[in-house]
């Protein structure tokens, strides 16, 4: 019985469609990846499930609970909470405010800011800086640690390593790990193939508002056919490879 | 000489804790929902009209009229399908405690006629409601609508509360007595308590809500749907009830902004709309996001017009709304508007 189960989804901004007809599904426990390209759809997805952009039809049940027509604020005090690209930080707070703020709907208690400063010891020395003035990757380990806070059932985290330093890059794959090994749900949205496959158990591939590509994790990472997701099946391969593939 | 620039520093310096008043309210509401509030003054006006009836044990129609409105919105939001049992239980007992809050202070003012703290209650209660509603009806069915549009939605508010203030108290003014009689002498001036308890209520109000925004989860909460929407969102903070809560917020400072200097000029159904433009004007100083620039700008206007006052009484406000014009150039000069994201 999966966790979630996303079906016929479509999702659009305006008058434009990003998404249609979507299905998607994830057990409980598990960390899926959804791979694409700049504009595929992965960011519209997430703001789909997380009501951001309210889906237009189709069904998102999180443990046969439907989740289409309610609003943010709901979906979290539910245990769905994302982690945004532009991680939605508030600037002139300090990082303990962001924090507690995160736990919002659970009336956070001290024992969870103190598991947030133990996953992300950085933060603990930063709490009462203002969230603006940190670096880029502290601000990333805020998000997540801010996420977090409202007790989730079900992780969304969209492109987590964007713009990072390799050394945080790890840093923040090592705290998904942990999450992953504690049993979180997980759904990870990245461009960075090759490090979401190293940790998801499963992926699926978006072009274009569709899915052309899912399967377990070991056999995507050696589908010729992501690479060519990527380029919308352009030629030059080889580049490819080295965006997706290189060590 | 000196005595008269000490009376006209006095005099300016009550002017401005009650435009002070305003202009916080501006900002508290501008900040959160992004609404800059043409209709701001008439809840100095609702303020003051249902504390001077409140006082004289005149059991006015507007408390009845809000009690009025809460209920049906509650049974609108109640109905929602969406609601988890626990939550619309949760949320009706919410609503049936504030209504009730709303008509006891009423009732009380009612049964002990002439009692300040009664009026006071009864007239705060019953203003700040009126600002939820207000956001109930008329920002949240278009949230997300451009600035203008709300500013446009708030023009609409303004002549349909200046109606009703005329319908529910008529033209007359109102004398409202003040809280104590009488002053002290410092020095030349002669101050009256009015304007003392004037400047001490806005000052006490202003560290209120300093300390709830700063200290409190909520307060933070308010300030984080201010900075960032989307983030509040995510964090499970609803917005809509920020919105709500802002103009509650608003309202009750404007109510009591009213209320307290109703006794220097007598509460009349048109006495809202200047006050409003004027902590419009201080509010802009600080581009109405900025507190303490917004303070200054209390200062700065209160003091302009008690000195214009004096010097050319009839061009007081005439002077006051023009100094909108270098303040605007001064802001644009020092903090270029930036593109906003959303």
């Amino acid at each position: 019985m999966p966790n979630l189960r996303i079906s016929g989804l479509k999702v659009g901004y305006g008058r434009a469609t990003v998404l249609e007809d979507l299905d998607l599904s994830v057990s409980p426990g598990e960390l899926v990846t959804v791979l694409g390209a700049n504009g595929a759809g992965k960011t519209t997805l997430l703001n789909g499930i997380m009501g951001l952009a309210p889906p237009r039809a189709g069904s998102i049940l999180l443990e046969n609970e439907e989740l289409v027509g309610l609003r943010p604020e709901q979906l979290v005090a539910r245990g769905v909470v994302l982690v945004p690209e532009r991680r939605e930080l508030f600037g002139n707070l300090t990082v303990e405010v962001n924090l507690r703020l995160g736990g919002y709907r659970t009336d956070a208690s001290s024992k969870s800011l103190d598991r947030i400063y133990s996953l992300f010891p950085i933060l603990a020395e930063r709490r009462k800086q203002k969230a603006a003035t940190l670096s880029g990757g502290e601000q990333q380990m805020l998000a997540v640690g801010r996420a977090l806070m409202a007790g989730p059932r079900l992780l969304m985290l969209d492109e987590p390593s964007i713009g990072l330093a390799p050394l945080i890059v790890q840093e923040i794959l090592r705290v998904i790990g942990q999450l992953k090994a504690d049993g979180l749900t997980i759904i990870l949205v990245e461009q960075n193939a090759r490090l979401a496959l190293s940790v998801a158990d499963r992926g699926y591939v978006l072009e274009v508002g569709k899915i052309v590509l899912e399967g377990p994790s070991t056999s995507l990472s050696t589908d010729p056919r992501l690479s060519q997701a990527y380029l919308g099946g352009a030629a030059d391969y080889a580049a490819a490879r080295d965006q997706v593939y290189v060590d | 000489m000196i005595d008269t620039l000490l009376f006209l520093l006095v005099d300016g310096i009550t002017n401005g804790a009650v435009y002070g008043l305003v202009a916080l309210s501006l900002i508290v509401i501008y900040t959160v929902t992004r609404v800059v509030n043409i209709a701001q003054g008439e809840y100095v006006t609702l303020g003051a009209l249902s504390f001077a009836s409140a006082l004289s044990g005149y059991f006015s129609p507007f408390s009845w009229l809000v009690a009025g409105g809460l209920a049906a919105f509650a049974v609108l939001d109640v109905a929602d399908r969406r609601l988890s049992n626990s939550a619309r239980i949760r949320m009706l007992l919410i609503r049936s405690i504030w209504i009730a809050g709303v008509l006891a202070t009423a009732f009380a003012a009612n049964k002990f006629p002439g009692s300040y703290w009664f009026a006071v209650l009864a007239a705060l209660a019953a203003t700040a409601s009126l600002g939820a509603l207000t956001y109930r009806l008329t920002v949240e069915p278009v949230s997300g609508a451009s600035p203008i549009v709300l500013l446009i939605v708030s023009v609409g508010v303004y002549m349909v509360f200046h109606g009703a203030a005329v319908l529910i108290w008529g033209a007359e003014p109102q004398s409202v007595p003040p809280v104590v009689d009488g002053g002290v002498s410092l020095g030349p001036v002669f101050i009256t308590y009015q304007s003392l308890w004037i400047c001490c209520f806005a000052v006490l109000a202003m560290a209120g809500l300093y300390t709830f925004s700063e200290r409190t989860l909520i307060g933070q909460a308010l300030q984080a749907t201010a900075v960032n929407r989307v983030g509040a969102q995510l964090c499970g903070i609803p917005v809509r009830v920020a919105g709500q809560l802002s103009f509650s917020i608003g309202a009750g400072f404007s109510a009591l902004s009213g209320l307290l200097l109703a006794p220097l000029i007598t509460a009349n159904y048109d006495m809202g709309f200047p006050i409003g433009l004027k902590g419009f004007v201080a509010a802009a100083l600080g581009g109405i996001v900025e507190y303490p620039t917004a303070l200054v700008g209390v200062a700065l206007v209160g003091l302009t017009e008690s000195f214009s006052a004096f010097q050319i009484s009839a061009f007081r406000d005439v002077i006051v709304f023009l100094m909108v014009i270098p303040i605007l150039l001064w802001r644009n000069a020092v903090r270029p508007p930036e593109a906003h994201e959303h």
